[in-house]
């Protein structure tokens, strides 16, 4: 592991020590959920060149997931984290069964128009999901006797922070193994792989339930800490921030992607805060897709790279 | 008897508007091969651009329709120069200017909540009353827009089929060097092509502005819905847009009588999938 | 008077250079055939006469004006028409639909239906195939299609990417004539690996070799047929 991810880490481990107002927390813990949604979708956008953009559909399976399975099924919330990981693969499996088969622009539409169907199912079965109002009054987490929503939020902080820090472990492993190679080498040259007998429709498959599992976990997170479930996670909103996160931050290179998430989570909340702002944040991170894809399309990690290079070659 | 017959004129009404809601789409996919994400947020554009005119200035309905039309398009042409343009000819053109598009529609869509504010406006009807079709009634509104679709369609039909700037459109659709080799100039009937698809848009969503509230997301069902009939076609030719929007508004008011309103999406989708897996080239295109 | 002159012509795609340093004038009432090896550059070159790609050095003048990097729209309404090599055209229009479009610029477009008439005349089997989908057009009735949309342009100048590949003797031999015939009234430059049609069709010929002109054929330095077969294959080798 290189020593900037190693001094993050180190930071973000003794940051609740210093850090104690609950609000301050409460921004890590969400942008700990982001860079996890970002950094997985990731995996199946820049790796496998699979242009999927069902990922907010599975983060929305684990946070229904955790909802029903905590309130209604009285599941116990920490369960509901792994459990919701789970659906969210099963949910990748069945979107994976046609997408695997597809190209180009009919991957965007087909997973895109999941994810619609997905909320429409939501919003009409409302006697499962709270449809549009959502779910509320989700049980919180409780470890023996230990009450999350009594600390400031700061056991949910490590929750959140091991779901990345393993997320991140796990995303880095597979994408340095074998199967992250075959994965690379199918994007970049379709026949060449296929003739070198890596299947395309397995591969495919495998990344794309490869990429959800965390997600969904982060999903039912998500839910178990805010104690809420609501459709708004599949709008257009979260799809663009989650996107504006890759591309900003730099497909298929995973820590580029957690970077980001830091960056804009943090920043559009600090516009959001700002009075005038509350929309014109989300023009501002579209703005700022628009350009980077224009102008850095490698994204800012590409950026920094470059930047390395040129100091290596000095030296 | 009466609840197939109202059904069927129910099924035509929502066909007209997904054909009218797809074409737009359509065109600029087929000359451009770029799927624009932000067809929706143009609809929704075009409505309150209308209902600015038209309530706000109080100049009445044709002048706001002319006005949202004539916005649309020049935003239209704005999108293809800002984020299409610097993007042809990359390897992975489609795919980037679905982000921008994305990127496109965020902008309208947030910038509409800006100026216009979230609260529900309407537009009034074309004609005002009701129409009864033996027991079936539907507004004199909707049976304008049933009217009026396949107008518009064959309106547009004759222009790329029999006019020459409207043939060069499909030209640079199916062969761009040797469009640009009979010395028509492609950067200006992309440009063309989508401040037509806009236009279309804006149109469309005019005419939507009289059947729904207008709010700042009033076009995101419309884009799925385009979206579907869209791929259902086949991604081709007009006529194969229209034969699916006539096939998912007939499928959908008969869906929605049979399954009931809640699973009726999910088995659109479901037959869309079919349809993918089995003919990925869509129910009317070729392989 | 030369009606088309490339000055010191190099470049290629990308960082690949495909051309250097080619030089070339085409006199009024000449007409000049290329040949050379496969891949060796002549498609190269007449992409970048009519426009569809930027020479990285030199200039085109064509009528006594300059259209170096000019866009091919510009370039096709000052009269340059180029025919690209195994053009595809466009798959779902109609035969009479594409000749009719191809008269798209405003002169072209002055005089098309006698235009029409022309081509139908030289290519009768067009005539016979007016509404059929070009996609289903056989090699040889779509190579006469794109000839005839060329016409269609309006030509000044007729730019032929190898007008004859992938055809039967007989089609050649049909698609000589109708050459011939063409250039009583337009000038031809033709890129052919035919040399006897280059010889029926053209006067003077240029050996295009690593992307440079490495000989050139007129009237009075006639090798025989065996020496210029010699000048292919040993230029292979
Ligand atoms: N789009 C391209 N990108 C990269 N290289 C190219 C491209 N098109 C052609 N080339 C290369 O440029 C060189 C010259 O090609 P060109 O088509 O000009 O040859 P040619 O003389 O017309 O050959 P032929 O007789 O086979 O038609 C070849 O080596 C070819 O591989
Ligand atoms: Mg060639």
């Amino acid at each position: 592991m290189d020593w900037k991810l190693a001094a993050g880490l180190g930071v973000l481990l003794i940051l609740p020590f210093f850090v104690t107002d609950s609000y301050t927390r409460h921004l890590f813990i969400l942008a700990f959920v982001y860079a996890i949604l970002a950094s997985n979708w990731d995996l199946s956008l820049g790796y496998a060149g699979l242009f999927n953009f069902g990922h907010i559909a599975f983060f929305a399976t684990g946070v229904y997931t955790a909802a029903i399975a905590a309130k209604t099924l009285g599941v116990s919330p920490m369960l509901t984290i792994p459990l919701g990981g789970a659906t969210a693969a099963l949910t990748a499996l069945i979107v994976a069964a046609p997408v695997a088969r597809l190209k180009g622009i009919y991957v965007v539409l087909v997973t895109f128009a999941f994810s619609q169907v997905l909320l429409q199912l939501i919003l009409s079965q409302s006697h499962i999901t709270g449809g549009a109002e959502g779910m509320v009054r989700i049980p919180a987490l409780q470890i023996g006797d230990y009450k999350f929503i009594r600390d400031f939020k700061f056991g949910y902080y490590y929750v959140a922070l091991g779901l990345l820090v393993l997320s991140t472990f796990y995303l880095l492993w597979l994408t340095r193994s074998p199967f992250g190679k075959s994965l690379l080498a199918l994007r970049d040259n379709e026949e060449y792989a296929g003739a070198r007998g890596i299947s395309i429709m397995r591969a495919r498959v495998l990344a794309l339930v490869a990429s959800a599992i965390f997600p969904g976990m982060a999903g039912s997170f998500f839910a178990i800490y805010l104690r809420v479930a609501s459709p708004e996670v599949l709008g257009f909103g979260t799809l663009s921030l989650v996107l504006s996160m890759v591309l900003i931050g730099g497909i298929a290179t995973i820590t580029g992607p957690i970077f980001a998430a830091f960056a804009i989570f943090f920043a559009t909340e600090t516009l959001a805060g700002t009075r005038g702002m509350e929309e014109f944040r989300f023009i501002i991170v579209a703005v700022a897709m628009i350009l980077v894809l224009r102008f850095a399309p490698g994204g800012l990690a590409r950026i920094l790279q470059v930047f390395q290079f040129k100091k290596n070659r000095v030296l | 008897m009466e609840t197939l017959l109202a059904t069927f004129v129910s099924g035509l009404v929502l066909a007209a508007l997904y054909a009218l809601m797809a074409s737009g789409l359509s065109l600029i996919w087929t000359t451009i091969g770029v799927f624009n994400f932000a067809h929706g947020a143009l609809m929704m554009v075009g409505a309150f651009v209308a209902w600015t005119v038209s309530e706000v200035g109080g100049f009445g309905l044709w002048p706001g329709l002319i006005a949202g039309v004539a916005t649309t398009t020049v935003l239209g042409v704005i999108i293809e120069y800002l984020l299409i343009r610097p993007f042809y000819g990359q390897r992975n053109m489609v795919l980037i200017t679905v982000m921008t598009t994305l990127a496109a529609m965020i902008i309208l869509e947030k910038s509409a909540q800006i100026i216009w504010g979230a609260r529900l406006k309407q537009l009034p009807r074309m004609i005002e009353g009701d129409i009864s079709i033996s027991g079936a009634v539907i507004s004199a509104h909707e049976a304008l827009i049933v009217v009026l679709a396949p107008l518009i369609l064959i309106a547009l039909w004759q222009f790329t089929n029999r006019t020459p700037v409207g043939r060069s459109l499909r030209a640079v659709g199916q062969n761009q060097e040797a469009a640009a080799l009979l010395g028509i100039n492609v950067p200006l009937t992309f440009a063309l092509a989508f401040g037509l698809g806009a236009a279309l848009a804006g149109l469309t969503g005019v005419l939507l502005g009289g059947i729904r509230f207008i709010t700042p997301s009033l076009g995101s069902e419309p884009l799925i819905k385009a979206m579907i009939v869209v791929i259902f076609g086949g991604l081709g030719s007009l006529g194969a847009t229209v034969g699916a929007a006539l096939v998912i508004g007939m499928a959908e008011a008969f869906l929605v009588l049979t399954l009931g309103l809640y699973w009726t999406p999910f088995a659109i989708f479901l037959g869309l999938i079919a349809v993918l897996v089995l003919r990925p080239n869509g129910l009317f295109g070729r392989s | 008077m030369s009606i088309l002159r490339i000055e010191g012509i190099g470049g290629g795609y990308g960082s690949v250079t495909v051309l250097r340093d080619i030089t070339l004038t085409l006199e009024t009432g000449e007409n000049l055939g290329l040949f050379g090896p496969n891949g060796h550059g002549k498609t190269t070159l007449l992409r970048m006469t009519s426009g569809l790609m930027r020479p990285s050095s030199g200039t085109i003048q064509f009528d006594g004006r300059d259209i170096t990097g000019a866009s091919p729209s510009k370039i096709v309404t000052s009269g340059l028409v180029h025919t690209q090599q195994g053009n595809t055209l466009f798959g779902d229009m109609g035969v009479a639909e594409t000749l009719e479009m191809a008269a798209f610029t405003k002169r072209a477009r002055a005089g098309a239906t006698a235009r029409l008439e022309k081509v139908y005349a030289l290519f009768p089997r067009l005539a016979e195939r007016r509404k059929q989908k070009t996609r289903t057009l056989s090699g040889g009735e779509r190579q006469m299609l794109s000839i005839g949309s060329a016409l269609m342009c309006a030509p000044r100048l007729l730019v032929l990417d190898e007008p004859t590949l992938g055809l039967s003797p007989r089609l050649k031999e049909e698609l000589t004539e109708a050459l011939i015939e063409i250039s009583n009234s337009v000038p031809l430059m033709v890129v052919e690996q035919d040399v006897e049609l280059l010889l029926a069709v053209t006067d003077r010929q240029v050996l295009v070799e690593h992307g440079e002109i490495v000989r050139e054929i007129t009237a009075t330095n006639t090798p025989d047929h065996a020496e210029i077969v010699a000048m292919y294959f040993g230029a292979q080798a």
